[in-house]
């Protein structure tokens, strides 16, 4: 992506954004209560202010899109080791959702086993034996230190309890 | 309480093995993140703020303290080795380390970066104790119209972390800003932004927001391109720094510490343009000014020198004020709030043990510092040998339990990956975090402040400018904005 294309889209999308927060997100997602007789102090003030300024600010980069340059930016669009990134990227998300399902019911260690494998086969790990070490003893030791040292009560899961 | 009885106070608090202990071990933990490109001083901050909760106060603030000051400084053996800046802070350092390093001289820059680094710490620390009792006795004049002002000072002070494009920078404290007033509303107690889940009402958790925006997206980056990272370390080399070489770059490391303790003052400016501003006098006052950018060793000096003299004066509106001085002083006030603690002018009345005993570990930091400098200049090859393919993983791991720690919340978790995801979109758009993470911290204050002082004079605006210090916070603002237009039209008119 070139500056001018980063510029237009975020400048876009803020608009777009403070458009959405103004006529919808604020007005039903914000709760005012009905005796506030000045809007300075009223619960939705500063909502309707930053969602004015984000609005401005969107526009002040559209109108800085129009003087960017239009080369690519390499920064903006980091080199893909493959043409996998985007699946990856998918991959990634996919086990963080998981993670979120999992940790109430596997529990966090063994949660974590499972993850610290997957990403760093995700990561096309050189070291698959360090790898699998690490993933059943950096869990346990983090299990250890928050569980028994700093009291926390760490989610134990339905199936296998840790002592 | 007299100076005496404080210090002795603080001395009470801090006289033990864990807070000495804690103090090194944070070093060495800072040393190590800030030597590894991609982790940083910020990250290894926050990965270390949720090991803090179960111990004292003080022994938990002194760890992050020691993370921050190691990471400061372990982000230049990177830059000089690898010419990749562990720390934003250590790219002016590149400069010149790199072309040392290239000519095998690697231990010589990295002995004079230690050094350097050192008395920088050490000058810091001094302004710290000289200036933040000052500053907070002053600051205790302060109502809501003055903390507004302040804030909103503050807040401008965002365009010196907004990197090349103001307007990005802009976007990102409002993204920040707007996600702050998620929860229930200050004065009223309605719901804002909720959707009727509880979990929301309180707000969303500042850590997760910070890990989820600081170590996530590079997790992500990670999968992007698991191989982006891979380099070549350089030799250390056999010539080693001397007491001449420093007697030489003396100067500009003084210099280099006032810049820093001036720069690191003032709220959101940070340690990196405090490095390149430090670089540039040197480079200005210099007999050997024609060798910098080609492997001067004064010119590390300076900008090492710059980088870690602000690492104390960070702290000074920090403590003072109870406004984060840069982006790793905004986690470190997480510790304080973890621990029931509201940095600000309060704090040198009730809790004044407290801050006389960060003041004595903060300068025992700067012995610390040197010693774990030494060994790690010399065992940095075992650190860039951690393969980063199970680094990130076990990054990821220690994030989801950390963030779990703080109210044992599985939902922090799912903020924290979201911002990560918030995160790693930002960085692909070139929209800088750090304005994101200061503007979610100021903001409900910033709010709080502006309804206070609107309750207070029934709604009319001129209780914003009662007074000479509103006046004097107005007029900095003003300068500052006028200051960040002039800079804009020069860079158009390049």
């Amino acid at each position: 992506m070139s500056p001018k294309t980063i510029q237009f889209q975020l400048g876009l999308g803020a608009c777009l954004a403070a458009a959405f927060l103004v006529l919808w997100a604020i007005p039903n997602w914000v709760s005012s209560p009905s005796n506030v007789s000045n809007i300075v102090l009223a619960p939705v003030f500063w909502p309707y202010a930053l969602s004015g300024i984000t609005g401005l600010v969107g526009l002040g980069l559209l109108l800085a899109a129009r003087g960017a340059s239009s080369a690519p930016d390499a920064e903006a669009e980091p080199a893909a080791a493959d043409g996998l990134s985007w699946m990856r990227l998918g991959a990634l998300a996919i086990i963080m959702v998981a993670t979120m399902f999992a940790l109430p019911r596997l529990g966090m260690v063994w949660t974590a086993m499972i993850v610290f494998v997957l990403t760093a086969f995700l990561f096309r790990t050189r070291h698959p034996l360090t790898a699998l070490i690490c993933a059943v003893v950096i869990p346990l030791a983090l299990y250890l230190f928050f569980a028994k040292v700093a009291g926390v009560a760490i989610p134990q899961g339905i199936f296998v309890r840790l002592p | 309480m007299s100076f005496i009885d404080s210090l002795m106070a603080g001395l009470s608090l801090v006289a033990s093995v864990e807070a000495f202990l804690a103090l090194f071990v944070g070093i060495v933990i800072g040393v190590i993140g800030g030597a590894i490109p991609g982790l940083s001083a910020t990250m290894a901050v926050a990965l270390t703020l949720p090991f803090t909760f179960s111990m004292q106060p003080i022994t938990g603030i002194l760890l992050l303290l020691g993370v921050y000051k190691g990471g400061i400084f372990g982000g230049c053996i990177p830059a000089i080795l690898i010419k990749t800046p562990g720390t934003p802070a250590s790219s002016a350092t590149i400069l010149d380390g790199h072309p040392m390093a290239e000519r095998g001289e690697a231990g010589r820059a990295l002995g004079m970066a230690l050094w350097a680094s050192c008395t920088a710490d050490l000058v810091s620390n001094l302004a710290l104790i000289l200036f933040a009792g000052w500053l907070a006795s002053f600051a205790l004049n302060f109502g809501p119209p003055e903390f507004f002002a302040l804030i909103l000072f503050s807040l401008t002070i965002i365009a010196g972390v907004s990197g090349d494009s103001l307007l990005r920078g802009a976007l990102s404290a409002l993204l920040g800003l707007m996600l702050a007033t998620v929860g229930l509303d200050l004065v009223y107690g309605t719901n804002r932004f909720t959707f009727g889940d509880p979990n929301m009402m309180g707000g969303l958790n500042f850590i997760a927001v910070l890990i989820g925006l600081f170590a996530i997206p590079e997790i992500i980056a990670m999968a992007w391109n698991p191989t982006a990272h891979l380099g070549k370390a350089r030799a250390l080399g056999n010539a080693k720094v001397t007491i001449k070489d420093y007697i030489g770059s003396f100067r500009s490391i003084i210099r280099g510490s006032l810049i820093g303790v001036f720069l690191g003052s003032i709220p959101g400016i940070g340690a990196a343009p405090s490095a390149f501003l430090s670089y540039s006098e040197a480079r200005r006052k210099s007999k050997n000014k024609a060798n910098f950018g080609k492997g001067e060793i004064e010119g590390v000096a300076a900008s090492e020198a710059g980088n870690n003299g602000v690492a104390g004066a960070t702290l000074i509106p920090l403590l003072a004020l109870g406004v984060p001085g840069d982006v790793i002083t905004a986690i470190i006030i997480g510790a304080f709030m973890v621990h029931g603690l509201q940095p600000g002018p309060m704090m040198f009345i009730l809790n004044v043990d407290i801050i006389y005993g960060l003041f004595i570990g903060l300068i025992v930091s700067s012995v610390f510092l040197f010693i774990v400098g030494s060994v790690a200049i010399k065992g940095f090859r075992f650190v860039a040998d951690v393969p980063k393919r199970i680094l990130m993983p076990a990054v990821l791991i220690l994030c989801i339990y950390g963030v779990f720690a703080v109210n044992n919340n599985i939902f922090d978790v799912g903020v924290m990956f979201a911002m990560g995801w918030v995160g790693y979109a930002m960085m692909r758009y070139r929209i800088p975090a750090a304005p994101f993470l200061i503007a979610f911290i100021l903001g409900p204050l910033l709010e709080d402040n502006f309804r206070q002082s609107m309750l207070m004079s029934g709604s009319d605006p001129s209780i914003l400018l009662r007074g000479p210090i509103t006046w004097f916070f107005w007029a900095m603002t003003l300068l500052t904005i006028a200051a960040i237009g002039r800079a804009i039209a020069r860079k158009q008119a390049v």
